[in-house]
């Protein structure tokens, strides 16, 4: 049996990781990713806490936050293609019309 | 007992270490000791023996992705159902409401995608 | 197996979200069955009607939420939401924004010729989830509706799709708000890990065994939570995103959001460390409010102070008003213990504890002024809308101060309208806004945050000037000789006048809704 900080340092790596892509990824589609990522991380860290307390709670919770990542993903690949269709590029560095 | 809670995935990285060496070897000996005699036709993409059409980086219509994020949308709610399928005698009729009243909301998306024309392919 | 015990009574809470949910799927199915098809005939039918219908379930989910006013406090379906005043308040807050921004958005969309029902569906989809928000008393319940909201809030931000300035804001909007949404759940995940469970009121009493046993992560997951948040009401330092969404999104969805948004994610910051920060070092909590406050406020006031484009200037001076909640906010967690002579200056109230009187005061002055922020801010986008003209929103001087010049020649009424709005924003007697801004100040002041108060007086007062340079283009700059006349828009001026009278009438009578606001300070369990 896996001790549970396993799956917690796993899951804290992979938030980071996604934290980092969302500041320095270029491209829109992995910047979308590595949000989902973070998801994820924050559902293992669910799992794990579940598994450690025999509790059903935790699951639950993941199965909500899987609906709400699909969800999530919908609306952001519809803006992803709106952006795409109004400039032709899904870089970051494009989407920049706003003064700052 | 084994006090290393690692232990019993031990044979698994080992495969895993195996198999990687081997894909690598292998690839390594093709390329070292195959014959290359390319013509036209062997550089060409195979695609299921046909010839060949279009660039392999062309864009996709966007109904694709229309289908693709109702798919998406559809499936995972599908996620609800085993749970209450796992308990279901144990929830009995007020669970089977519930269900019900996920279940309708859902019909009621799709009455409106459908109406909405989202599913016609060729329009 | 136990099967929930789960009554009718349970549903009332939620009533104001059905409601719209209801209205919702009405508009969705009035749109594809009912609106003829451009081959068929013509549109404009029956979709003239759907802001009609759209109000009559807003006004029917307000009805609901007052009528929640004054049942009596309680938590429901297993405790994982809670019927309180403070929440029917909240909701009623919530359906006066809604309101006032559907009718903006009928005179916008009809001036566009944009007009369809999904437009008005997603509005009240996500007025829902503002609504749910509020009686939230469980962290993923929770992150499930600021999810529902923000979903909506994104398809909405991007309906204009036509120009890559709604694009472009969908998209900052949607990254961000994805992103804060993932920050605020994994600050959940950890809490549960810490707690074993996510529901308010039984994670409050595990709090100090918690703290004791895993002290790190009690601290990562609500400084995660707090991070989240702050992200959604956009405190500084997280704030970065306001601007430029607010600038890029249709207008009236920029007032919704304003309103609704804000007012919604206010609430729940309330509710979850009202409940959470009992057992933790108050101490701590009050000097972390008081400096997202003050950097707020601060920050907010002198971004704001140079912009020419006044819907960029309205999205600044929402994160300054942000400040001001948040400084309602921080009194609340003022308790004894406050070190005296120490950053926050204790009084002896201070360190005496905040009484449950005090606290109910500072809940309701951040209620109030969040109706308040609410009425001003939706009028003063309704005029901005009203006065923007489509072919110049590429080159973003659509919003110019110059648009606004001589306004008083060409629309009077017009420009009284948005003198008042400005001057309510800059807490100007006998506004809404000041009235708002004195409850602030006044429950900063008995928790012992004086200095605090004196800085978001000095800050507001800055404020005046930009609110006040508006007013002054209106009334003394000459109106551009080949100005077009902008069109009037029945619909948009039925919303200035409904806001223009709230402000006054709420700024000079604030008595009409002393017996609503005097019981809308009691949260459940506090």
């Amino acid at each position: 049996m896996v001790p549970i900080t396993h799956y917690l340092v796993l899951a804290a790596v992979l938030f980071m990781i996604g934290m980092f892509g969302v500041m320095v990824r270029r491209n829109a589609l992995v910047v979308f990713m590595c949000v989902e990522l973070m998801l994820n991380a924050a559902n293992l860290t669910f799992l794990a806490f579940a598994r450690q307390r025999g509790d059903d709670l935790g699951h639950v919770n993941a199965f909500f936050v899987i609906a709400v990542a699909a969800a999530e993903a919908a609306i952001g690949l519809a803006v992803v293609i709106a952006i795409f269709r109004s400039r032709g590029s899904v870089q970051i560095q494009d989407i920049r019309t706003m003064k700052h | 007992m084994n006090p290393d809670p690692l232990a019993p995935y031990l044979p698994m990285a080992v495969l895993l270490l195996l198999g990687g060496v081997l894909a690598v070897v292998i690839s390594f000996l093709a390329s070292f000791l195959g014959p290359k005699k390319p013509t036209l036709q062997k550089a060409t993409t195979f695609e299921a023996g046909s010839e060949s059409s279009g660039h392999a980086r062309q864009r996709f219509a966007v109904k694709f992705y229309v289908v693709a994020l109702l798919f998406i949308v559809f499936d995972v709610e599908a996620v609800f159902l085993y749970p209450w399928a796992v308990k279901f005698r144990d929830l009995g009729w007020f669970g089977y409401g519930e269900m019900a009243v996920f279940a309708a909301t859902l019909v009621v998306g799709l009455a409106y995608v459908w109406k909405k024309g989202a599913l016609d392919w060729e329009t | 197996m136990t099967l929930p015990d789960v009554t009718f009574a349970d549903f009332h809470p939620i009533l104001p979200a059905l409601i719209l949910m209801l209205g919702g799927a009405v508009l969705l199915f009035a749109e594809v069955f009912l609106t003829p098809s451009a081959h068929h005939g013509p549109a404009h039918v029956s979709r003239a009607h759907q802001p009609i219908i759209a109000l009559v379930f807003t006004a029917a989910a307000a009805l609901v939420s007052g009528w929640l006013m004054f049942q009596p406090a309680r938590a429901v379906f297993l405790g994982f939401a809670v019927l309180d005043p403070f929440s029917a308040f909240l909701s009623l807050t919530v359906c006066v924004g809604l309101g006032l921004s559907v009718l903006i958005a009928a005179g916008f969309l009809r001036h566009r010729k944009a007009e369809r029902g999904e437009f008005y569906a997603l509005m009240l989809f996500g007025a829902a989830g503002m609504s749910l928000l509020g009686v939230s008393n469980e962290l993923v319940v929770l992150f499930i509706n600021i999810e529902v909201l923000s979903v909506s809030t994104y398809a909405l931000a991007a309906y204009l799709r036509r120009g890559p300035r709604p694009a472009e804001a969908a998209f900052k909007y949607f990254i961000l708000g994805a992103f804060s949404s993932a920050v605020l759940l994994y600050g959940i995940s950890l809490l549960y890990g810490a707690t074993g469970t996510t529901q308010l009121s039984a994670m409050a009493p595990q709090m100090s065994a918690a703290l004791a046993k895993t002290q790190g992560l009690v601290y990562l997951g609500l400084g995660l939570l707090l991070g989240g948040l702050a992200f959604k009401v956009a405190a500084v330092p997280f704030h970065m995103w306001t601007p430029d969404v607010y600038e890029g999104a249709p207008t009236p969805v920029t007032a919704l959001m304003s309103a609704g948004v804000k007012a919604a994610a206010f609430a729940a910051l309330v509710r979850v460390f009202l409940a959470l920060g009992h057992n933790l070092d108050s101490h701590l909590l009050a000097t972390l409010f008081a400096f997202l406050a003050l950097a707020t406020m601060v920050i907010g006031n002198l971004l704001a102070i140079p912009q020419r484009n006044v819907k960029r200037m309205l999205a600044y001076s929402s994160i300054a008003h942000a400040g001001y909640v948040l400084l309602g906010v921080a009194s609340l967690f003022v308790s004894g213990g406050a070190p005296t002579g120490g950053v926050l200056g204790a009084t002896p109230l201070a360190t005496g504890g905040l009484t449950a009187a005090l606290r109910q005061d500072a809940v309701r002055g951040i209620l109030f002024y969040l109706l308040a922020y609410t009425v001003s801010a939706v009028g003063a986008f309704g005029v901005v809308s009203a006065l923007e003209r489509r072919e110049e929103e590429d080159r973003g001087t659509a919003w110019d101060l110059d648009r606004f010049a001589g306004l008083v020649h060409r629309r009077p009424w017009w420009a009284v309208a948005m003198t008042a709005f400005m001057l309510s924003l800059g807490g100007i007697p006998p506004l809404v806004g000041f009235m708002g801004k004195l409850l602030i100040f006044k429950s900063a002041v008995d928790a012992g945050l004086v200095w605090l108060a004196v800085v978001g007086i000095l800050a507001s007062a800055a404020g005046a000037y930009y609110y006040l340079r508006v007013v002054v283009y209106m009334f003394m700059r000459p109106a551009p000789e080949t100005g077009v006349l902008p069109e009037r828009h029945g619909w948009t001026e039925a919303a200035l006048l409904l806001s223009t009278a709230a402000v006054v009438v709420l700024g000079i009578a604030p008595g009409l809704i002393s017996s609503w606001l005097s019981q809308a300070g009691k949260l459940f369990g506090q």
